[in-house]
C-alpha cells in the first residue's frame, strides 16, 4: 500500500472510531430511556432518533451542512471550522450511526430484567451503581453488537459526508470517498486495492467482536 | 420494631388491594391464596410500587415518599433474583453495609462463596438471597414464599435455615406463604389476605423450635 | 445564420424527440434559457446532463448516452467525437466576501474553493495561472476541491471559504459574493469552451446543434457574459 493509501485507511479508521466512541454515552443514556421510562413525546424522540437511519444520507448531510456551515445556527457561534474538515467527518460518521447505537443498546436494556435492578435498589444502591454493577454487564454482548454496527456503518458513510466534509485529501478523504473518486477518474486498479482494504477492515472489525461475544458466554 | 401499613390503596388487575396494618410482631405471615395480592403488598412496602394512597411507617419513620434505596428494606422476592453475572460472594456483600459474617455461618455458605450462582441449587439459592437481604442490614425482613421452587425433599432443611435466621437476627420480617406448615413452623402472628383484604388476623402460639 | 433559421423552419417534426445534452455546469442558466426557446419552435424535448467537463467527457468515453457534448476544456480528451467548435469563451474571476482580498496574492493562507484542480477544467486553468503566478505553493494547502464550478461558487457564498475562483459568468448568479478580481485575458489561460456532436449521435440532435450557433443564441449566451468566438 503506498504512503497515500494508508492516509487514507488512517483517517478512515480513526474518525469512524472517534465519531464511535462519542456517541457511547449520549447513545447508551438514550437507549435506556426509551427502554425503561414512558412520557409524554416519547415517540417524538423515537422518531427523531431513527430519522438518520430512514432520510437519504445526502439528505442528512444537507441538513447538517444549513446547520454546521459558517453562517449556519450552529456553525456561527462556534470558535472553530467544522464544514470541510475532520471535525465534519466526524459529526456526520456520528449522526449516521447513533439510530444503530441506540437500537440495538435499546433491545439489550430491554433484556436486562427490571427485577435485577429493583431489588439492587432495595439493597441500597443508587440509580448510577444500578446502572454501572447491573444493567450494563448483563446488557454488555447487545451493546458491543451495536457499537460494532455503528462502527462499520461509520466506516462506509459516504452521502452525508461528502456534502458536509468535501473530498479533500489528507484532510477529509475516507475510505469511501476515494474509492468513489478513483472509479470515476477512471483508476480502476487503486479503486480494487482500496476496496480489498475496505473488506479486509470489515472482515477483521467482524472477527474481533464476533470473538469477543463468544468469550462474554 | 414494627411495620405498619395505613390506608393502602393499590389498583390491581382483578380488584384493589386495600389494607390497613399494624404489625409488631417478631415475623407475620401473609397468608392466602395466589393472586390474593400478597406480592403487590411486599412490593408497596418495599417502594417498588407505588400505592394510589395510603402511607407506609417503618419503625416509626414515615417511608411514604421514599425510594427503595434509603427504605432499609431487605426483599427476597420469590424468584430470588440473584445477579446471574456475578459470584455468590459478590452477590451477597452487594450491599455491604455490615460485616455480619455471622450470617454467613448461619447459613453455611462458606463453601460457596467463590461460585457462580448459575452453578447453585435451588435451596442454595434461597439461602444465597437471604444472606444478601441481611448484609444490607434491613429494619424489615420481606420474604416471598421463600420456600417456593425447592425440592420438596430440601424444603425441611431450608426452613431449618430460616429458623435458623429467625433466632440469631432480630429483625421484624414480613413472611408471604400460602403453606401452613411453615407459618406454624416460624410465625407469631398470622394475617389473612383475601383479594386485597385482610380477612383475619390472629396470633399464634409456634411450635417450639425444631418441632 | 439566417440560412440556418429557415433550415430549422423547413425540418419541424409533429413528433416530439429527444435530444440529450452533456453539459459544463457553467452553461447551466444560457442552456436553459436556450433550449427554453428551442422546445417552443420544434416540441423536441431537451434533456441536460450538466455537471464537471472532465466528468462529462469520461463518461461520454464510457459510452453514455449523449448527442451533445459542451465542454468548458476545447481540448477534451476523448475520442468519441465528431463536428468540434470553439465556440465560446470565458474568463477567471475571484470571489470573495472578504473585503481584504483584492489580488490573487491576497490569497495566501486564505481558504480558496476550486473545482478539483487535477481534473476538472475551471480547476486547472485557477491552478495553471496561480502556478504562474508563482503563488500555487503557498496557496495549495488550504485548497477544498469541489466535484465542479458550481460547487466552489456554493461554498464562498455559503461563507464556508473565504473566497472561490470561478468563470466571471458564474459570478454572476452569486448573491452576497463580489468579483474582487478578474484575470486579464492576456494573463489567464486561454478558456474556450468545445461544442462538439457526439459520435453516433441520433440524427435530430444536429438541429439544436446548429441552433446553438444561431445569432438568437449568441445573443442569449453574450446576454449571460460569455464571449462568443465564431
Amino acid at each position: 500500500m503506498s504512503s497515500a493509501e494508508w492516509q487514507i485507511l488512517g483517517l478512515t479508521l480513526r474518525t469512524a472510531a472517534l465519531a464511535t466512541l462519542l456517541i457511547v454515552p449520549p447513545g447508551l443514556a438514550t437507549a435506556w430511556l426509551l427502554a425503561r421510562y414512558r412520557w409524554r413525546g416519547k415517540s417524538l424522540v423515537e422518531t427523531l432518533v431513527a430519522l438518520p437511519l430512514v432520510m437519504p444520507p445526502v439528505a442528512t448531510g444537507l441538513l447538517l451542512l444549513q446547520l454546521l456551515g459558517k453562517r449556519g445556527p450552529i456553525g456561527r457561534v462556534l470558535p472553530f471550522d467544522v464544514v470541510f474538515t475532520w471535525r465534519a467527518v466526524v459529526i456526520a460518521m456520528m449522526v449516521m450511526s447513533f439510530p444503530l447505537l441506540v437500537r440495538a443498546a435499546r433491545v439489550a436494556f430491554e433484556e436486562v430484567n427490571p427485577r435485577l435492578e429493583q431489588i439492587a435498589r432495595t439493597l441500597g444502591a443508587r440509580d448510577a451503581r444500578v446502572f454501572a454493577t447491573i444493567t450494563l454487564p448483563l446488557a454488555a454482548r447487545g451493546i458491543a453488537s451495536g457499537m460494532l454496527l455503528a462502527f462499520a456503518r461509520a466506516i462506509g458513510e459516504f452521502g452525508a459526508t461528502i456534502l458536509v466534509a468535501g473530498n479533500i485529501p489528507g484532510r477529509t478523504t475516507t475510505l469511501s470517498l476515494a474509492i468513489y473518486n478513483l472509479v470515476q477518474l477512471g483508476r480502476d486498479a487503486e479503486a480494487f486495492r482500496l476496496l480489498g482494504v475496505s473488506v479486509a477492515v470489515a472482515f477483521t472489525a467482524v472477527w474481533i467482536t464476533e470473538a469477543f461475544l463468544r468469550r462474554r458466554v | 420494631m414494627s411495620v405498619v401499613v395505613r390506608d393502602v390503596v393499590l389498583p390491581l388487575a382483578d380488584f384493589t388491594l386495600e389494607v390497613s396494618l399494624d404489625l409488631h410482631a417478631h415475623t407475620t405471615a401473609l397468608y392466602g391464596p395466589s393472586g390474593a395480592g400478597k406480592t403487590s403488598l411486599l412490593e408497596v412496602i418495599a417502594g417498588l410500587r407505588k400505592p394510589a394512597t395510603g402511607r407506609i411507617q417503618l419503625n416509626g419513620r414515615d417511608v411514604t415518599r421514599l425510594p427503595p434505596r434509603l427504605r432499609r428494606v431487605g426483599y427476597v422476592p420469590q424468584d430470588d433474583a440473584l445477579f446471574p453475572h456475578m459470584t455468590v460472594r459478590q452477590n451477597i456483600f452487594y450491599a455491604s453495609r455490615v460485616d455480619r459474617h455471622a450470617v454467613i455461618d448461619v447459613l453455611e455458605l462458606g463453601p460457596a462463596l467463590d461460585r457462580g450462582v448459575r452453578q447453585l441449587s435451588g435451596g442454595e439459592r434461597k439461602r444465597v438471597a437471604l444472606a444478601r437481604a441481611l448484609l444490607s442490614d434491613p429494619e424489615v425482613l420481606l420474604l416471598d414464599e421463600p420456600l417456593s421452587g425447592v425440592d420438596v425433599a430440601l424444603r425441611d432443611r431450608v426452613l431449618q435455615y430460616l429458623v435458623r435466621v429467625r433466632d440469631e437476627f432480630p429483625i421484624p420480617a414480613v413472611y408471604v406463604t400460602h403453606q401452613m406448615e411453615e407459618v406454624e413452623a416460624i410465625c407469631d402472628e398470622l394475617v389473612v389476605l383475601d383479594r386485597g383484604r385482610v380477612t383475619e388476623r390472629t396470633a399464634l402460639r409456634r411450635s417450639s423450635p425444631g418441632g | 445564420m439566417r440560412a440556418a433559421l429557415l433550415l430549422l423552419a423547413g425540418t419541424l417534426t409533429l413528433n416530439a424527440a429527444e435530444v440529450r445534452v452533456f453539459a459544463a455546469a457553467s452553461l447551466t442558466e444560457s442552456l436553459e434559457e436556450i433550449a427554453a426557446a428551442y422546445e417552443r419552435e420544434t416540441k423536441d424535448d431537451v434533456v441536460f446532463n450538466f455537471g464537471a467537463s472532465s466528468m462529462l467527457a469520461r463518461q461520454v468515453d464510457a459510452g453514455a448516452p449523449a448527442d451533445l457534448l459542451l465542454s468548458a476544456d476545447e481540448l477534451a480528451r476523448t475520442t468519441r467525437l465528431s463536428e468540434r467548435v470553439a465556440f465560446l469563451g470565458n474568463q477567471l474571476v475571484i470571489v470573495t466576501r472578504d473585503a481584504r482580498i483584492r489580488h490573487p496574492r491576497d490569497l495566501a493562507g486564505k481558504k480558496l474553493a476550486l473545482a478539483e484542480p487535477s481534473t476538472v477544467p475551471a480547476g486547472i486553468y485557477a491552478r495553471t495561472y496561480l502556478q504562474k503566478l508563482g503563488l500555487w505553493e503557498r496557496v495549495k494547502a488550504h485548497v477544498i476541491p469541489t466535484d465542479n464550478v458550481r460547487g466552489a461558487l456554493a461554498a464562498v457564498v455559503a461563507g464556508n471559504v473565504d473566497a472561490a475562483i470561478v468563470y466571471r459568468t458564474d459570478a454572476r448568479i452569486a448573491k452576497g459574493v463580489r468579483v474582487a478580481y478578474a484575470v486579464p485575458q492576456s494573463e489567464g489561460p486561454r478558456i474556450a469552451y468545445l461544442f462538439a456532436m457526439v459520435q453516433d449521435a441520433q440524427p435530430h440532435a444536429r438541429r439544436f446543434f446548429a441552433y446553438l450557433q444561431t445569432r438568437r443564441a449568441k445573443d442569449v449566451f453574450k446576454k449571460h457574459g460569455f464571449d462568443v468566438l465564431r
